[in-house]
């Protein structure tokens, strides 16, 4: 009778085994980006096995998640802000946080006859250009917009 | 010669890149009387050149701001170079937003001569926006809805921000959806959600559009303990979509030029013009052997137009080909997974009508249950195990 228990006993024991092996076997495998990851480049490379989908929202509670079928190379342009992600597959995956760095960039390049500025950060600029003094425009400069201006002074804050 | 010189260099000045960034773009800060606090930014020298930066803060808030530093060097090797400033707050500002702003501003650097000179300086702006809690309770809120076809769920999303000094205990939304004609078509209410004073939480709802094609209105009434606010949206029901129904190929033959006559459908309840079907067929590796698109077509509303396309086959090999076609108007693209296979004197099209694509779900599913079967016979074993044992020891 007492070995009827060991080998019950142990049967019990490669069970859980087997459990522990299956879940692991299906938790989706996250590898990149790493929890907390903050960068000024939207353009994030998710890096996700064993999972279908990932999940992106601006609360923990997933409210109204974007959603994205999980492929290799699964490159997504997110706007400066805080995130929290997952992937899903039979299981889902821990929820990770990322921060795309808002950045206010300005350049000045040659255009035509004249030169010109161009919006080279990740947000909506107002631009306030001024002659010597004088606020002689003001132009809303979307990201990678480009404007021909002949003021002496560009300022560039977000709108 | 001087003068030439001197050409050449203003040249060559205007045409480089001049450049300066500053990050964050904006910090925003709740209000707490007398609170001092280092916020730290960067400025960005994404022109790689050397460069001198003066500081300045403006605004509602700038007597509240000191600088560390009002002017600073950054050399051509400094890709970015990190600052800060102080902010002191009083110990009382009126309730809701104030702001303040710190400019950077580039100066000029270097030989200064008519020639070389930079002709704008650039300046750039990080701004401190800080949130003074209104007395009692007090919620802001907007409505962001997100279209849906026929049939499917519509999501309705209110973030609300608890601007009071109270937390908001209940806050809930009362929906009513209008369309053209402006006749109330349905209603709802959401649940009830609590955000904490100074927190921002999501209110969603998926309503079910049974309901035609089209656009319509909610009207929004969000109701938390102190106060309503009225928000409207319009959104829309079935996607300005284009499908495709159909292709047919007559008297096709290997080698020679195809026609294909790809039969579209407008689903939607107004016409689409200027759309285009590109077909991109793709080897096994998942190169590109072949693409063609068809001319520009208008489709009236709900109702199908066939687009001709032309495929030169000449130089492709019998076999089956994966192949993308998709349907472009406007800035919005439908796409399509199919299956070319090409046989000398016919083109079978295979995936119209169903998706084509592998499906995981299958394997999901038997691991799921895989899983369950497993846990179900742990608990089993273990109950029969301690049963057994209890009897075995009376």
């Amino acid at each position: 009778m007492e070995n009827i228990m060991k080998f019950d006993l142990a049967l019990v024991g490669v069970s859980l085994i087997a459990l522990i092996i299956a879940v692991g076997y299906v938790s989706p495998l996250v590898i990149a980006p790493l929890d907390d990851y903050e960068s000024s480049d939207g353009n994030v490379l998710f890096v996700i096995e064993k999972a279908d989908t990932l999940m992106i929202d601006d609360n923990m509670e997933f409210s109204s998640p974007d959603e994205y079928n999980i492929e290799d190379g699964l490159k997504i342009d997110l706007e400066p802000g805080e995130y929290y992600w997952k992937a899903v597959g039979v299981l889902g995956s821990e929820v990770r946080t990322l921060k795309i760095n808002s950045v206010v960039s300005l350049e000045l390049v040659k255009v035509k006859d004249g030169f010109g500025v161009v919006n080279s950060g990740n947000v909506g600029l107002n631009v306030e250009v001024y002659d010597g003094d004088e606020l002689v425009d003001k132009i809303k400069l979307e990201t990678g917009d480009v404007v021909e201006t002949d003021g002496d002074k560009i300022v560039g804050g977000a709108e | 010669m001087r003068k030439l010189m001197f050409l050449l260099i203003g040249i060559f000045m205007i045409s480089s890149v001049c450049a300066l960034g500053i990050t964050p773009a904006r910090t925003t800060l709740d209000f707490e009387a007398d609170l001092s606090r280092s916020v730290g930014f960067e400025i960005l020298n994404s022109g790689n050149e050397d460069m001198k930066v003066v500081f300045s803060a403006q605004g509602e808030l700038a007597k509240y701001i000191s600088l560390g530093d009002t002017e600073a060097s950054i050399s051509a090797s400094e890709g970015s170079k990190a600052f800060s400033y102080n902010l002191n707050l009083p110990s009382e500002l009126i309730p809701g937003l104030h702001t303040g702003e710190v400019f950077a501003m580039q100066l000029p650097s270097g030989p200064t001569s008519e020639g070389s000179q930079i002709l704008a300086t650039l300046a750039v702006v990080t701004q401190v926006h800080v949130y003074v809690p209104y007395p009692g309770k007090y919620a802001s809120s907007s409505l962001t809805i997100y279209n849906a076809n026929q049939g499917e769920e519509v999501v309705f999303v209110f973030p609300v921000v608890s601007q009071g000094e109270f937390d908001l205990t209940a806050v809930r939304a009362s929906v009513d959806i209008y369309n053209k004609l402006n006749e109330k078509v349905d209603s709802f209410n959401t649940d009830s959600i609590a955000v904490m004073s100074g927190a921002r939480k999501e209110l969603a709802y998926r309503w079910k559009a049974d309901v035609p094609i089209g656009d319509y209105l909610a009207k929004a009434s969000l109701i938390y303990d102190e106060g309503t606010l009225n928000l409207e949206e319009t959104f829309s029901v079935g996607s300005e979509d284009l499908e495709l129904r159909e292709i047919s190929v007559s008297g096709f033959s290997l080698g020679e030029i195809a026609k294909l006559e790809m039969l579209v459908e407008n689903k939607w309840s107004e016409s689409i013009s200027g759309a285009h079907v590109a077909t991109k067929i793709m080897n096994d590796r998942g190169d590109i052997v072949s693409s063609f698109e068809s001319a520009t077509y208008d489709v009236d509303a709900l109702s199908k137009k066939v687009f001709v396309s032309y495929w030169d086959t000449a130089g492709v090999r019998v076999g089956t080909y994966e192949t993308e076609v998709s349907i472009n108007y406007g800035d919005k693209s439908s796409k399509k997974a199919l299956k070319f296979d090409v046989k000398k004197n016919k083109l079978t099209i295979i995936g119209l009508g169903y998706v084509i694509s592998e499906d995981g779900g299958e394997s999901n599913t038997l691991m799921i249950v895989l899983i369950s079967v497993i846990v179900l016979l742990v608990l089993i074993n273990l109950l029969w195990f301690f049963l057994f044992r209890k009897k075995f020891k009376r």
